[in-house]
């Protein structure tokens, strides 16, 4: 019998039991390192008074923080790789609430720049790999309905900071408001502590015992082959390039001939500088159309609802047996979903036009929220995802920064919001079709690759009988002689 | 020799030809003002070359005409022209200050040609003109009543054009230069009322009333009453050590032209000084008033605190609350944060300790040590090549 494909983890992935803890714990870590610096807006308004700044120069306390933690993405990478993931993101959680603490005694713009912006940036960046990779230790069946559970932190933790940061500013004002944030985002070490690393010792089911009933068979194969046959090519030029260089030990930059790798940070760098920027220009949008403060706050908040509730609706879906092996198409199809709802968004008139944009919207988000770090696990394989996602941070950190700003700049060129919004959708819907066409030709090439080494193995498989039998012909001559 | 001349004659007409005769594109406009208005009249023509462009005052009828050239700063400076030569000649009349000894016909003069000015010839062949009549007529005399309004709860406006000879399309009320839509009545209306059923600060301020005659006419009547002070926020919290601002705004008409801050204590009031000391600093403009008070004193700082703005008809003040936080006020709740998470994380751990202490590696991520285990299903399959992996 031929010896089963080796799945790239060495051991089968639990699929359950403390996952579900550990699946817990990334919520909270991914939920902080999200919602955190969106939530921080809310005291800009009295720090940039009280220490009598520009509008934009505060700004920029949000940026540097995302900047951080887009930038602290290979580091984090090196760490976990190293270390795993339960000391970084209990060193995350510290450093975060070092950062806020330290910040609360501020004197002047540059402290919180450094504090909050450099120091808490990087905290984030320490606590959203590690939980990205954990799942992917934890998981292999179930991964898709573990992301779209786990990235479902950030609306959950943002619709609860929100009031929360507005109740402690009231209370305290902005320096107490610091310190107790700070303390509460410590929470993320009682995150990093349910992090167990995961039990190594129970070895690799085959394919014949792992399951009774067919499908589950199927789903198994299917979720195998991908990540199998994509790492199999791979592993080639890994084995050739270890030992090549001391950074490849740390960081693995044979990544950078991935297929798949290569197409999902093309699509990400296209589709990031429209991402964020919609949610940025919703409210002021709103606003323009001549809509009051708090109906246009309230459009955020049916944004987020509508987010919230498709973040598991998509791993769920993503999960059965017919998304499973073709889940890039389902994420091509988010992205183009994406672009084509901006495209209509100056369609929506009024006020309920414009709800039911934020319904749609959020929906799109939260559907590519969820499946943006499923893909390019099911695309790498959970070894190596660790890496990649470091790689991808880092790299996409130029999209993520300047997205928001060239969109200003549009409206501030030409008077009208709808530019953002026909920019955003183009951008969202060449990067799907991208997407879609890629993943096509990829798809196709990993079925030829799969065929061709299922014929090696058999061929190989049929040599080792041969030579099998030449020995025991062998054995037989000799102890006939 | 005779065709000579005449091709010379050709020439010299086709050379003339080239320069045109002057022509107006814009003619000064009749107008009719109300005495101490200000009018102007405009006059544009073209020709080439450019022609020059006077303006001459003409009294009296035909053929008793008195013509009287107008200068820049005639009649008492009230007269200014100005006039621009390029491409085409422009020149505009400003005159300020009309009265009644200013009515009468303007003459827009214009010419190019070289011998304009000599006045040896006749200078009416050679200039062109352009007439607009300008009438001043005296001011009419609207009766308003009451002619100011002051301190009083309501109110009822009204006004009554005493010239019964203008004629007037219609009138409407205007409130701080914005038409009221509801006080606009069509025909020839003398007399327009507008009541103000109750007075307050939001409809104080500057009311006109509008006959739309030709020219309009308006008068004013000022409604005036206490100023209206508020403060932005009735509490305010401030931090030890800190700075705060108290900030009070008022509405109405007229604003307030001093403010003054209390600081209360116990039923008597003191005062405070501005910009004098380091601890106090007050900003003043006739709408807003703020107070900084820099290092917060938990002890004395705290209480209410009076803001008072006063115009011509009284004072009125608002009154703030202030609380000073301790400076460790968010101490506690943080230092209590940080301790259930070091429990939870204790917890976290011992339970992982004491639950499957066999089974659970801690530190296995560099993955490259064999695995030890204790557990009794030994499925280690000895064959299998254990990657490199997390």
């Amino acid at each position: 019998m031929p010896p089963a494909a080796a799945t790239n983890l060495g051991y089968t992935p639990p699929d359950g039991g403390w996952g579900w803890a550990v699946v817990f714990g990334a919520f909270i870590s991914i939920g902080f390192s999200y919602a955190f610096p969106k939530s921080l807006t809310i005291y800009f308004k009295e720090i940039q008074e009280y220490f009598s700044v520009s509008y934009s120069e505060i700004a920029w306390v949000s940026s540097v923080m995302l900047a951080s933690m887009y930038a602290g993405g290979p580091v984090s990478s090196i760490l976990v790789n190293r270390y795993g993931s339960r000391p970084v993101v209990i060193v995350g959680g510290v450093l975060v609430c070092t950062g806020m603490a330290l910040a609360s005694f501020g004197t002047n713009i540059i402290h919180l720049y450094l504090c909050v912006g450099v120091i808490g940036g990087f905290g984030l960046a320490f606590n959203l790999q590690p939980s990205l990779t954990i799942i992917g230790t934890y998981f292999q069946v179930k991964r898709p309905m573990a992301n779209g559970l786990a990235m479902t932190g950030s609306p959950v933790i943002l619709s609860t900071l929100a009031p929360l940061n507005q109740f402690l500013f009231d209370s305290f004002g902005w320096r107490g408001s610091f310190l107790i944030l700070g303390s509460i985002v410590l929470n993320c070490c009682v995150a990093g502590a349910l992090m167990r690393p995961v039990n190594k010792s129970i070895p690799r089911k085959t394919i014949d015992e792992s399951s009774k009933c067919e499908s589950e068979a199927q789903e198994h194969a299917a979720a195998e082959d991908t990540t199998t046959h994509s790492d199999n090519l791979q592993t080639e030029d890994q084995s050739e390039s270890k030992g090549h260089s001391f950074v490849q030990k740390f960081i693995d930059l044979s990544l950078f001939r991935h297929r798949g790798f290569l197409i999902y940070l093309i699509g990400n760098v296209v589709l990031f500088f429209g991402f964020f920027a919609p949610v940025v220009f919703m409210a002021p949008y709103a606003k323009h159309q001549g809509i009051d403060e708090y109906s246009a706050a309230f459009l955020l908040s049916i944004f987020a609802l509508a987010d919230m509730f498709i973040r598991p609706t998509t791993g769920l879906v993503g999960n059965t047996k017919w998304i499973r092996p073709r889940i890039q198409y389902f994420f091509s199809f988010a992205v183009s979903y994406n672009g084509v709802c901006h495209l209509m968004c100056p369609l929506a008139s009024g006020y309920t036009g414009l709800v039911v944009y934020a319904v749609f919207f959020g929906l799109a988000f939260g559907m590519l929220s969820a499946l943006l770090f499923e893909v390019l696990m099911d695309l790498v394989g959970a070894p190596r995802f660790s890496t990649a996602v470091g790689l991808v941070t880092i790299i996409e950190c130029g999209p993520v920064l300047l997205g928001p700003p060239m969109a200003g700049a549009l409206v501030d060129y030409f008077g009208d919001y709808k530019y953002i919004y026909y920019a955003c959708g183009v951008f969202m819907l060449v990067s799907g079709i991208f997407f879609f066409v890629m993943h096509y030709y990829n798809y196709k090439k990993l079925d030829e690759e799969r065929g061709k080494s299922k014929a090696m193995e058999t061929r190989n498989s049929d040599e080792a009988v041969q030579l099998k039998m030449n020995q025991a012909d062998r054995t037989m001559n000799e102890t006939d002689e | 020799m005779k065709l000579l001349w005449a091709v010379t004659a050709l020439l010299l007409s086709c050379w003339r030809a080239d320069a045109s005769t002057a022509g107006f594109i814009k003619s000064p406009l009749s107008q009719m003002k109300l005495t101490n208005d200000s009018g102007e009249l405009h006059c544009e023509v073209v020709g080439n070359p450019i022609p020059e462009v006077q303006w001459w005052f003409v009294e009296g009828e035909e053929p008793n005409e008195t013509f009287t050239q107008l200068f820049d700063g005639a009649r008492n400076d009230r007269v200014k022209i100005n006039a621009t030569y390029i491409a085409h000649a422009t020149s505009t009349i400003h005159l300020t200050s009309l009265t009644l000894e200013d009515s009468g016909t303007y003459e827009c003069r214009a010419s190019n040609d070289p011998d304009r000015n000599e006045l040896k010839k006749t200078p009416k062949i050679k200039w062109i003109r352009s007439q607009a009549n300008v009438i001043v007529i005296e001011t009419p005399n609207i009766h308003t009543e009451p002619s100011e309004v002051t301190n009083q709860t309501s109110a009822v406006l009204s006004c009554n054009l005493t010239d019964a000879g203008m004629s007037s399309k219609g009138s409407h009320w205007t409130f701080n230069g914005k038409i009221i839509e509801s006080s606009k009545k069509d025909g020839n209306t003398h007399h327009t009322t507008h009541k103000l059923e109750k007075i307050t600060h939001a409809n104080s301020g500057k009311y006109e009333c509008v006959f739309l005659t030709d020219p309009e006419v308006k008068q004013t009547i000022e409604v005036r009453t206490l100023p209206h002070v508020a403060a932005y926020k009735h509490s305010e919290h401030g931090n030890e050590n800190d700075k705060v601002v108290l900030v009070c705004v008022s509405h109405g008409y007229p604003l307030p032209t001093d403010w003054l801050w209390f600081k209360q204590n116990d039923e008597e009031t003191q005062v405070s000084i501005t910009n004098g000391t380091e601890k106090y600093e007050i900003k003043n403009t006739p709408n807003k008033t703020s107070l900084t008070i820099n290092n917060l004193n938990i002890d004395s700082d705290l209480g209410h605190y009076i803001c008072s703005g006063s115009n011509e008809l009284g004072v009125a003040t608002d009154k703030i609350n202030l609380r000073v936080r301790s400076r460790l006020a968010a101490l506690w709740p943080f230092l209590g944060i940080v301790a259930e998470v070091i429990i939870l994380v204790t917890i976290i751990f011992i339970y992982e300790k004491r639950r499957k202490p066999d089974e659970v590696n801690d530190d296995d991520d560099s993955g490259s040590a064999p695995l030890k285990s204790n557990s009794n299903a030994n499925h280690k399959d000895k064959n299998v090549r254990q990657r490199n992996s997390n």
